[in-house]
């Protein structure tokens, strides 16, 4: 187990490493560099010049990315002028918000992808199976923000019992002080998640129920419900953790089209304003960041699949 | 109508109030598996009986239906399956007509069922202990406290060790063997009356099955339970069973007292069975002879049948047999059989009529212009050990395979080594038979890969035809390949797919650049003619063939490039024994015409007996023991292999019998630190101080690797021409 | 699984003539009704799309504001018109056209770089696989659609831009894909036996290794268009995407948003069903071809 977590942290490591220098690299491949990319197009050749050697962005690549990891170390992300505000301020500001809507909507689509997922195993090639493959199909076909203005139609317009924006402020607590206006959000990036997450609990029961010591738990004249909730359902379920972390890269993508929607204060806003003004300090440092708690959640899923699961919790130990 | 024959004071113990009385009693059972293509017709009026007390046995080949039999009374029929008539009477009962709950009580406190697969049949994130006392818990609302006492008293009963600490272990943790016990432990917990063992030796090595079987014995005699043993292993049901019940295609069709089936069998098939068994060719004549085969394949349960099942496959088919359907006849033994053999003994040595080739199956494998088949007085084979002064195909001097395991750390650091083979060393020669055997772990198929070059070795030489295999490298290396040929167990899995049968026959040639195109078609003409098999396969993918056909299309591969030296890793291992006898008769008949030598590696002692000029024993990368088939079999030397001979399940009265003989103790060690000195002494009945040094491999023409040898060498062997090892 | 087998016992094969694998696995998708029913759905679509303007002419590249926000049926505009004068329905054949080839050609390059570069590491292993595996875990960890937005954000994008920049980032799952196909396969018994015969590396890649693989990265090819279409529309409606007054599905979906309270719902639905409708055909013809390609190989 320890030699597990050991490898397990040094590969996380090594991935983290390598987003930096992607998105060192990406910093590069800009037209104009890092200058013009924090400047803006307005500044003049001696203005670029001036910035580029105070930087130290007129040395060697290797040396810039070794400053490049140092000041991120230091927390410098850089500065957005377009903002007026360091980057990772406004990345602090906003990230708590973001996971709040993620982890939200990652408790709703667990809480009901688990039992939808099960119920479609044990009823296999029967109407509730059919019904709800048939609709996790539809809900990964449709456009999130598609899917999010259908959302906003029905419960703020057809039937108007729920705000079509999300509330706005700058801490959490504020995000909280209004609940109602959460609910659409959340819900509207659960609702693809369900989808992905029921199919996947689907397939692992459905496996496990086909192994043999289901049989087994059945010969001992067990009832069908013991046999899925005891024998089966824990089992079938470990995998799931993985999927969690596995699953976070699409999660922000997600996030990021469902705050653009709903407008909703995140890092995904963040980012996507960014976008549209070329706010490149923004854009990269979020990038990193955002990199970063994926590959942390990764890690975490990982290693508490590791340690719920006996099967790798001793695999280090027997042998 | 159970009148058990020939068991009396065994278990008096269980002779309760309902003596007489059928425990359970399956009346006319029909079951029925709905597939994609169709309904499958898995049993077809079954009626058995088994007494308190009583072992009943269950045998027969792949598809007879033992298993859903099984599966059928515990009401555990996979999906799609459904038991579709008839009754199963459990104390007078009808299961199929009693509420679901009162059915699942039943199942859980009154009966238990152990299974096949030890390794997949245990919950692997639930502990030992929690699953063995999980029917007393559910049915019997027991306390944990208690419920854990009861589980640690159950395991230890069924020979667990440190039973008080397996209890918090999962079952990854242990051996194969010690699964399956943990399984027997669960099945036992409620103490049923009714145990059903389905095949519940066959994952497991010769040595484990055997302590299992005694296990399931000895808890029959004291629980006084009904057992029923559901068997492929025509020697498992010989030495445990009171009365045995035979299937075929999904019917029963013969049962009898134990003693008076194996003794004097009436059905055809029966007999078929029996004389296909390669132990049966060497009781007979002594000799090597000829395997007598049954001919074809089962028929297809999806379709209407007429007439007997077996009848497509029979030497005896009369026209009658194609058009009746043959019921069970009344009394003790009953069979079905229109022709059946005469009593009594007569049977056993009685002529064997013509082949006859039946029309229903096409593609039938066995070619008409080989009527030599069926000649039990054929010439022996290779009775007399090929000529000493002939140079070996093959030397293999000193071979030693270690792999390193690596650690899962980040630099995947060598945590130590698998000593796979250690110091082997050993000659074939042409035209000969080498067969090397031990159990799972021992190190014989990598000695196999080694040989065809598919490794290489750690340390040691491989030495073909003079030259060293090891030395070779790039194009001399790939021109060695058609020396030696590799047989797979499973044919299936080393074929391609998506290549046809034509295809997967001209890569050789392919490979090796033999010919041009018209040249390899008639090449691959002439080796489906040598292997039986119609011109029809080349156009056909390998998924439409049976197990095997498909092991014929492996061996025509092997010959391709007309090899010296064919080196066969259990390739009969996965086949029925039917099929089995096809397979070993086909070998044999192109060594004999081609001159071909073979190592024969198998885990299956009574196999390589049959097969076998020499064999060799492994044990944990050791051969310990080598010398000529007969001698090694009949006058064992090492310790293991008088262990592995007596734990050989056997249909011969006299040798399944014996329940002494060499018992060896514990697990196998790991191979990843093997004991020092002798590798077998830590479960050695004879071990001594002296066996902590390595023992040498000594000896004439039987040499043993023991301090303390079973037997000295018979006189007058003469030693090796060349000093070995 | 076992207990099955053995209850259906040995088959002789039939005597039904030989037939190819590639017609086997053509009678088991035409067996799946979904798969049929997909096929049919992009064979209808892009027909409509590609052949639809032959008949229906529509001026797409004048604005008209004469004739802005008509409804359906005025003025012989079938589908209406939006903010500009475009006629509704031509602008969804053009903007179908874009949608479907950036897709396609999106998820093939995909499949492409990630084939070439899954089979490299699967098959030469060591180092060379552990490199290209970091390298994709890293690039796997940045959600995809920042990535993207990253690269529209630095260059402008267009049908062939995006094409490039969601071809480059999208083939890290058919790598790993890939490389764990062409790790099981390496080690199966049937490419043992060739090194037995005495065979190459590059026979067994190109005899047994890609004739097995292949079908798992066509199935996988699809689920690729899938989600290119996808991708496409997310930029469009992050405002990344290709600029008027060319068009596209997600454009038309995201500009109709704007619409929504407007009661211009022509603008806003046919565009939104015409990429559920897409996505789900690609999704469906993937999981048929799957069958296909399994099916086939069954014993039994």
């Amino acid at each position: 187990m320890a030699r597990y977590l050991i490898a397990r942290l040094g590969q996380a490591l090594i991935v983290i490493v390598l987003v930096t220098v992607i998105a060192f690299l990406i910093l590069h491949l800009l037209p104009g560099g890092a200058a013009r990319a924090t400047l803006g197009k307005e500044a003049t050749l001696e203005q670029l010049a001036a910035f580029n050697h105070e930087m130290g962005y007129d040395r060697p690549l290797i040396q810039q990315y070794g400053m490049y990891v140092q000041r991120l170390l230091q927390g410098d992300l850089g500065y957005s002028y377009q903002l007026n505000q360091s980057v990772l301020e406004a990345i602090e500001q906003r990230l708590p918000k973001t996971m709040v809507l993620s982890l939200l909507s990652t408790l709703l689509a667990v809480v009901l992808a688990i039992p939808l997922g099960v119920l479609q195993a044990i009823r296999r090639n029967r109407w509730p199976d059919y019904a709800i493959t048939a609709l996790s199909l539809l809900a990964y076909a449709t456009p999130i923000f598609f899917l999010g203005l259908m959302m906003i139609i029905l419960f703020s317009q057809v039937w108007p019992i729920l705000p079509p924006e999300a509330p706005q402020g700058f801490t959490v607590a504020e995000l909280f002080a209004d609940p109602a206006g959460l609910v659409l959000p959340t819900a509207t990036l659960a609702i693809v998640t369900i989808a992905i997450y029921a199919r996947y609990v689907r397939s692992s029961m459905i496996d496990n129920l086909n192994e043999n010591y289901v049989r087994t738990a059945r010969s001992k004249g067990l009832s069908e419900r013991r046999v899925v909730l005891r024998h089966t359902l824990r089992n079938g379920l470990f995998p799931v953790i993985t999927l969690l972390g596995m699953y976070l890269p699409a999660l922000f993508s997600g996030a990021l089209v469902v705050e653009s929607l709903f407008n909703f204060p995140g890092m995904g806003q963040l980012f996507w304003q960014a976008a549209l003004k070329r706010d490149f300090p923004i854009l990269l440092g979020v990038t990193v960041i955002i990199s970063i708690a994926t590959v942390v959640g990764a890690l975490v899923a990982d290693l508490l699949y590791a340690a719920v699961d006996p099967r790798v919790r001793l695999r280090g130990s027997a042998t | 109508m159970s009148e058990s024959i020939g068991l009396t004071a065994r278990h008096s113990a269980s002779v309760n109030a309902a003596a007489g009385q059928p425990l359970l009693e399956l009346r006319e059972l029909d079951t029925d598996i709905a597939l994609r293509r169709g309904t499958v017709h898995a049993l077809d009026g079954i009626s058995l009986d088994v007494a308190p007390g009583q072992t009943l046995g269950v045998v027969g080949e792949s598809g007879s239906g033992k298993t859903m039999t099984a599966l059928s009374i515990m009401g555990l029929l996979p999906s799609g399956g459904r038991v579709t008539g008839g009754q199963i009477l459990f104390e007078g009962r009808d299961l199929r007509s009693l509420p679901t709950d009162e059915v699942r009580r039943i199942r859980g406190v009154r009966m238990g069922m152990v299974f096949q697969d030890p390794l997949t049949s245990l919950n692997p994130t639930i502990r030992i202990g929690a699953q063995v006392a999980e029917p007393l818990r559910v049915h019997k609302r027991v306390g944990r406290a208690e419920a854990r006492d009861r589980a640690i008293e159950i395991l230890r009963r069924v020979g667990m060790p440190r039973p008080e600490r397996i209890v918090d272990n999962y079952p990854h943790e242990l051996s194969g063997g010690m699964r399956q016990r943990v399984a027997i432990a669960m099945a036992l917990v409620c103490s049923p009356s009714l145990l059903i063992a389905d095949e519940p030796t066959t994952a497991l090595d010769v040595t484990t099955q055997r302590q299992i079987l005694e296990l399931i014995d000895d808890l029959r005699e004291e629980f006084g339970m009904a057992v029923i043993l559901v068997t492929h292993d025509l020697g498992v049901i010989a030495g445990r069973a009171d009365r045995v019940a035979v299937m075929y295609a999904g019917r029963v069709v013969e049962t009898a007292a134990t003693e008076q089936l194996f003794q004097a069998p009436r059905h055809r098939y029966t007999e078929a069975l029996m004389r296909a068994l390669p132990e049966s060719a060497i009781r007979d004549s002594g000799g090597h002879d000829r395997l007598i085969s049954i001919p074809g394949l089962p028929p297809d349960l999806s379709g209407p049948l007429t007439g007997c099942r077996f009848a497509a496959r029979c030497s005896y088919v009369s026209d009658e047999c194609r058009t009746t359907d043959p019921s069970l006849t009344p009394g003790a033994h009953q069979h079905a059989c229109l022709n059946p053999v005469p009593t009594p003994a007569v049977a056993a040595t009685g002529p064997v009529p013509a082949q006859v080739q039946p029309a229903a199956e096409p593609t039938q494998v066995e070619p008409a212009a080989k009527p030599a088949r069926v000649e039990p007085a054929a010439e022996p084979v290779t009775a007399a050990a090929p000529e000493l002064t002939e140079s070996p195909v093959l030397s293999v001097r000193n071979l030693v395979k270690n792999y390193p395991v690596h650690g899962r750390g980040l630099l995947r650091r060598a945590a130590g080594q698998v000593s796979a083979v250690a110091d082997v060393s050993f000659e074939v020669r042409p035209g000969e038979t080498f067969g090397l055997v031990g159990e799972s772990g021992c190190g014989k198929s990598t000695v196999g890969r080694l040989s065809v070059g598919l490794e290489r070795p750690s340390a040691g030489q491989i030495v073909l035809d003079g030259t060293d295999l090891t030395d070779l490298t790039g194009r001399e290396r790939r021109r060695m390949h058609r020396q030696v040929q590799l047989m797979f167990q499973d044919s299936y899995a080393a074929m391609n797919p998506r290549m046809r049968v034509d295809a997967i026959l001209a890569e050789p040639l392919e490979i090796q650049k033999v010919g041009d195109s018209s040249a390899r078609q008639e090449r691959i003409a002439t080796l489906l003619d040598q292997v039986g098999l119609s011109r029809r396969a080349l156009e056909r993918y390998p998924h439409e063939f049976s197990g095997g056909q498909l092991q014929r299309i492996g061996l025509a591969r092997s010959l391709a490039l007309h090899p010296r030296l064919i080196v066969g890793d259990e390739p009969v291992s996965a086949l029925d024994v039917s099929i089995q006898a096809q397979v070993l008769n086909l070998m044999r008949d192109l060594q004999r015409e081609l001159g071909l030598a073979y190592i024969f590696i198998s885990h299956d002692l009574s196999v390589v007996d049959y097969m076998a000029d020499r064999i060799g024993v492994m044990y944990l990368g050791k051969l310990v023991e080598i010398g000529p088939a007969r001698e090694v079999v009949r006058a064992a030397r090492h310790p293991y292999t008088q262990a592995l001979v007596d734990a050989v399940p056997s249909i011969t009265p006299n040798r399944a019998a014996t329940r002494d003989g060499t018992t060896i103790r514990g697990e196998l060690p790991s191979a990843l630190d093997p004991p020092t000195g002798c590798r077998f002494r830590t479960r050695c009945p004879r071990a001594a101080d002296i066996c902590t040094t390595e023992p040498p491999l000594v000896g004439g023409l039987h040499q043993v690797a023991c301090h303390l040898p079973l037997r000295p060498e018979p006189a007058g062997t003469p030693t090796p021409v060349e000093a070995v090892g | 699984m076992s207990t099955l087998s053995e209850a259906v016992g040995s088959v002789e094969p039939n005597d039904t003539p030989p037939r190819g694998l590639w017609r086997q696995g053509l009678t088991v998708f035409c067996e799946n009704r979904l798969a049929l029913v997909g096929l049919g759905l992009f064979v209808l679509l892009a027909g409509v799309c590609f052949l639809g303007p032959l008949v229906y002419q529509t001026d797409q590249v004048h604005t008209d504001l004469t004739a802005v926000y008509l409804a359906p049926g005025e003025q012989g505009h079938l589908l209406g018109t939006d903010g500009v004068g475009y006629d509704q329905l031509g602008r969804l054949m053009l903007g179908g056209q874009t949608s479907i080839i950036v897709g396609l050609a999106a998820g093939v390059l995909a499949t492409i770089v990630g084939t070439l570069l899954g089979a490299i590491a699967g098959f030469f292993g060591g180092w060379v696989d552990a490199a290209v595996m970091r390298v994709v875990d890293a690039m796997m960890s940045i959600p995809s659609l920042f990535l993207f937005m990253l690269l529209a954000a630095i260059v402008t994008p267009s049908a062939p831009m995006l094409i490039l920049i969601i071809g480059a980032f999208a083939w890290l799952g058919p790598a790993r894909l890939v490389r764990g196909e062409a790790l099981t396969l390496r080690s199966r018994e049937y490419v043992q036996a060739m090194r037995g015969m005495g065979g190459t590396g590059g026979r067994a890649v190109r005899r047994h290794i890609i004739p097995n693989a292949i079908g798992t990265v066509i199935v996988n090819a699809t689920f690729q268009v899938a989600d290119a279409i996808l991708y496409v529309a997310y930029l469009s409606f992050l405002g990344l995407g290709i600029p008027p007054p060319a068009a596209n599905w997600g454009g038309m979906l995201s500009d109709g948003l704007a619409d929504t309270y407007s009661g211009h719902w022509w603008l806003l639905y046919p565009p939104g069903i015409a990429i559920i409708l897409i996505v789900l055909a690609f999704n469906f013809i993937g999981d048929g071809l799957r069958d296909a390609f399994e099916v086939r190989l069954r014993r039994r």
